[in-house]
């Protein structure tokens, strides 16, 4: 059909039959084979000192937050040093912001794969009201009431999931629903009462002091600690970003983007549910109309988040720091006289502050 | 009598690349006007400078009916310039009227309470429609309409802010959603549209479409217009898409290796949602082209072949697994080693705010990991290979993939496929938005790919691609192979691909 096709049937050479076991190679040595190119001068590795200022710069990036921070506690002591110095300051910071902790580290799960959830706020209030209610109401063993407790939560959670991932219904729209819904069950299940009376031996799984901090402290570093190990350095972790960053891509290299858009949910609740338990064994009980109240700062610590560590992302450690770095510039305020309302200026402005920032990172990040 | 619209000495630079340079263009009062060009040719740039969009590098002129308009242009004179955009997506509002659609922007309201009065929108809506001589119902809403009609409400609603006779059009790809049959339809109502002296500009990669509608073609490639104003009426298609892809064809790698006789990858019976199927066969070693005329079946094959999308019937034999492509899934055909470049390179091929290294090491995320510690230094490795295999610049495996260019972007996306030692790597438009330098950097490692036993098919729209790689390219007629060349030139595919003669060739 054209001309040289001859040529080329007739200059049939050896074929090599070899499996592809690795394309590369045969691309590497077609490379080499073409002085013009010196392969040599790009397999050298990188030269790390020409970006030690890249390296500083990016440290800048990952600290700032923290940097903030420390001039924030700064300005505190040297305003009221009477105050902020104490051993009990720190002992507030710290060792009172275990369900925050849990909530963002929650809310991370389904942030992190791009989903969003809005019920866990609800599904922890829910397990901490269903506790204290099993134990002192229908006589029931901590454990047991305990277990009872969380498979609920878990059970919410797979709701959640299934309208979402298999229905197919926005995450927003499902989890806003079903945190009101669940306040209401909480509500119903309490008679809309602080429903108390755990015992003090049960508190002790949370408020055993180590260290001058309560367990709750260690056990919400010790899960965002695994949950950054998954996220950094595990197949999973590493397919749940892609499904964030481009559930496209994941999909066509093969991840099961439904499947774990669908865990996340799940595991969401979880976390939540754990952290209801671990709040009203510290409570003694729980007073399910307040947890609406703890979505919105563990929110803005999960934004806050994403200007630290890895700037622009979600990440595990980035959001632990701010729980503590809100909860810090919060209690400094009050010391030094402010009253009570400061909490919600300073949690509603650090989330438009955060969310503006993340959103300003990841578009410097996305395109040059 | 002055060009209704004329640009004058256009360049534009992003950054250190010129994209446009000394770009000229002038739409005569009354005519249609094409303006056509390769996908990254910069045609969309003129668009998008005469929008407002981009300001033009200094010294570029745009005037309108003689009277020059001050660059860059603001958006919102561009009305009161007599110039409106249809784009490619027309934006209609779905469940509003046709006679509101027509009438956004610019409301007739009653004069003293300054109420929106309907009657008088829907009046004026089938004024103008009549003047198309298209029979709509104004109050009819535009969810309810095809996308020929759709098209119309659109153009009526770019001629309801002109003064008649004046203004120029701007089609920017607004007839792509239409069918062929209803396209000749809405040819006619455009020129109703310029019967009365008005311009239209129309913008358009497909060629027949061109030659349909054009009174004049100002063909633009590289950045540089190689066809100023040409009369249609003197081009075939063959020569404008000449002019398009340009002359400058450099044999890449003479393909000198005959592939082994046994097929190795076999598709039966593919279903494209035409008339007829695809048959054909890829041997071992070898790069097989595939190609043809827009609209023609051919551009789906490959996420069918990968499983990106289900097909209605077919089958695919990869060393001997046969696997039926409208049950399969995604994950079945990885498995069996059929990998895909996709053309979307951004939506589909990278994460754009993922690092290089996290990008590359994606598809062999579970095979090369514990499931509790991935392994940081296979993908340090695998990242460091492509970097310095394919060229990456600049050669940081932590990069954003985001703030590569284009053509590095595109040697991750293929360099991702090509660790895993695929049996099938399929490339759609491989080199679409890719610098000539990368592009041979990329057909390289796709050959050396096909060299050490892949069987590649490169689909694409590319005839000098196809002319550089492939031994063997099929052409595409209504979903089925109606010719095969062997080792043919670009101009021998160009003229397979518009002529469309139907002669069989020899099937493999």
């Amino acid at each position: 059909m054209t001309s040289n096709g001859q040529d080329l049937d007739t200059a049939a050479t050896s074929v090599r039959e070899s499996p592809p076991v690795n394309v590369l190679d045969a691309v590497e040595s077609d490379r080499a084979a073409t002085p013009a190119e010196s392969v040599s001068a790009s397999l050298r590795p990188i030269n790390r000192t020409t970006r030690l200022p890249a390296l500083v710069e990016n440290a800048i990036q990952r600290f700032a937050v923290v940097g903030i921070w420390v001039v924030m506690m700064l300005v505190y002591i040297a305003i009221e040093p009477d105050k902020i110095l104490q051993v009990a300051t720190f002992q507030s910071i710290f060792g009172s912001q275990e369900p925050l902790v849990f909530l963002a580290l929650a809310m991370l799960c389904t942030f992190v794969v791009g989903e969003f959830d809005l019920s866990v706020a609800s599904v922890m209030g829910l397990t901490a009201t269903i506790v204290p209610v099993l134990v002192t109401q229908h006589g029931l063993n901590v454990a047991l009431a305990s277990a009872v407790a969380v498979a609920i939560g878990v059970g919410c959670g797979l709701v959640n999931a299934f309208v979402v991932v298999v229905v197919g219904v926005d995450g927003f729209i499902v989890t806003l629903g079903s945190s009101t819904l669940l306040l209401g069950a909480a509500l119903w299940v309490s008679k809309s009462t602080t429903v108390s009376g755990l015992s003090v031996s049960f508190g002790k799984i949370s408020l055993t002091n180590f260290l001058g901090l309560p367990l709750t402290f260690y056990y919400g570093i010790a899960i965002a600690l695994v949950f950054a190990y998954v996220a950094w350095f595990t197949p999973l972790g590493r397919h749940m970003t892609f499904v964030g960053a481009s559930r496209e891509v994941a999909r066509l290299a093969g991840v099961r983007v439904d499947r774990i858009r669908f865990l996340a949910y799940v595991a969401s609740a979880l976390i939540a549910s754990l952290g209801g338990v671990l709040l009203t064994a510290g409570l003694g009980g729980f007073d399910a109309s307040s947890s609406p109240g703890y979505l919105l700062p563990a929110l803005s610590a999960v934004f806050l988040g994403t200007a630290v560590i890895q700037p622009g992302r979600f990440n595990a450690l980035g959001s632990m720091i701010g729980v503590y770095f809100l909860a810090s510039g919060i209690l400094g305020l009050q010391l030094m006289g402010l009253g009570g309302w400061i909490e919600n200026v300073f949690y509603g402005a650090a989330l438009i502050i955060a969310v503006s920032v993340s959103s300003l990172v990841r578009r410097r990040r996305g395109r040059s | 009598m002055p060009a209704r619209l004329e640009l004058r000495h256009l360049g534009k630079t992003f950054g250190h690349t010129r994209v446009l340079s000394d770009v000229h263009l002038s739409v005569e009062p009354g005519e249609i006007h094409a303006l056509v060009g390769q996908n990254g040719s910069g045609k969309s740039t003129v668009i998008k400078v005469i929008a407002g969009y981009h300001a033009p590098d200094r010294g570029a002129e745009l005037l309108v009916d003689g009277e020059p308009v001050h660059l860059p242009v603001r958006p919102g004179s561009l009305a009161a310039s007599g110039i409106s955009i249809v784009h490619q997506n027309p934006g209609l509002v779905e469940h509003l009227s046709v006679a509101e659609n027509i009438s956004i922007g610019q409301e007739k309201r009653s004069r003293w309470t300054r109420k929106l009065n309907r009657r008088r929108e829907a009046i004026a809506a089938g004024e103008i429609l009549s003047r198309l001589h298209v029979s709509l119902d104004p109050s009819t809403l535009v969810k309810d309409l095809v996308p020929e009609e759709r098209a119309n409400v659109a153009i009526a609603r770019a001629l309801c802010s002109q003064i008649p006779g004046r203004g120029v059009i701007i089609l920017d790809e607004a007839t792509r959603a239409l069918s062929r049959d209803s396209a000749a339809a809405f040819y006619k109502t455009l020129r109703h549209a310029v019967s009365e002296g008005g311009s239209v500009l129309v913008v358009a990669h497909s060629l027949s479409e061109v030659m349909a509608i054009a009174d004049r073609v100002t063909v633009i490639r590289d950045g540089e217009i190689v066809g100023d104003g040409l009369p249609a009426g003197d081009l075939s298609e063959q020569a404008i898409a000449r002019l398009m892809l340009g002359r400058t064809v450099e044999q890449i790698v003479s393909v000198k290796q005959l592939p082994a006789e046994v097929p190795h990858i076999a598709v039966r019976g593919l279903d494209t949602g035409h008339d007829r199927c695809l048959d054909f066969d890829i041997r071992r070693n070898e790069i097989v082209g595939l190609t043809g005329s827009a609209g023609a079946g051919w551009e789906q094959v490959p996420y069918l072949l990968a499983g990106d999308a289900r097909a209605r019937a077919g089958v695919i034999d990869v060393g001997g697994v046969t696997i039926d492509l409208a049950r399969a899934s995604l994950r079945h055909l990885l498995k069996a080693g059929v990998v895909l470049v996709p053309e979307r390179r951004e939506l589909q091929g990278l994460a754009v705010g993922l690092s290089v290294t996290e990008n590359v090491s994606l598809p062999r995320m579970r095979r090369n990991s514990r499931p509790w510690f991935s392994g940081l230094r296979w993908q340090r490795d695998e990242a460091t290979r492509i970097i310095a295999t394919l060229g990456v610049q600049p050669p940081d495996p932590d990069l954003p993939v985001g703030k590569l260019s284009g053509g590095n972007q595109q040697k991750v996306l293929l360099g991702k496929w090509l660790l895993g030692g695929p049996e099938l790597l399929i490339l759609h438009e491989p080199t679409q938005g890719v610098d000539v330098a990368a592009r041979q950097d990329l057909l390289n490692a796709v050959v050396s790919a096909a060299r050490s036993g892949t069987s590649v098919l490169l689909v694409s729209n590319d005839v000098n691609d196809l002319s550089a790689v492939c031994r063997r390219v099929l052409v595409v007629h209504d979903g089925a192979i109606t010719e095969e060349l062997i080792g043919p030139t670009p101009d021998h595919i160009v003229d397979a691909v518009y002529e469309g003669r139907p002669t069989v060739g020899s099937s493999a």
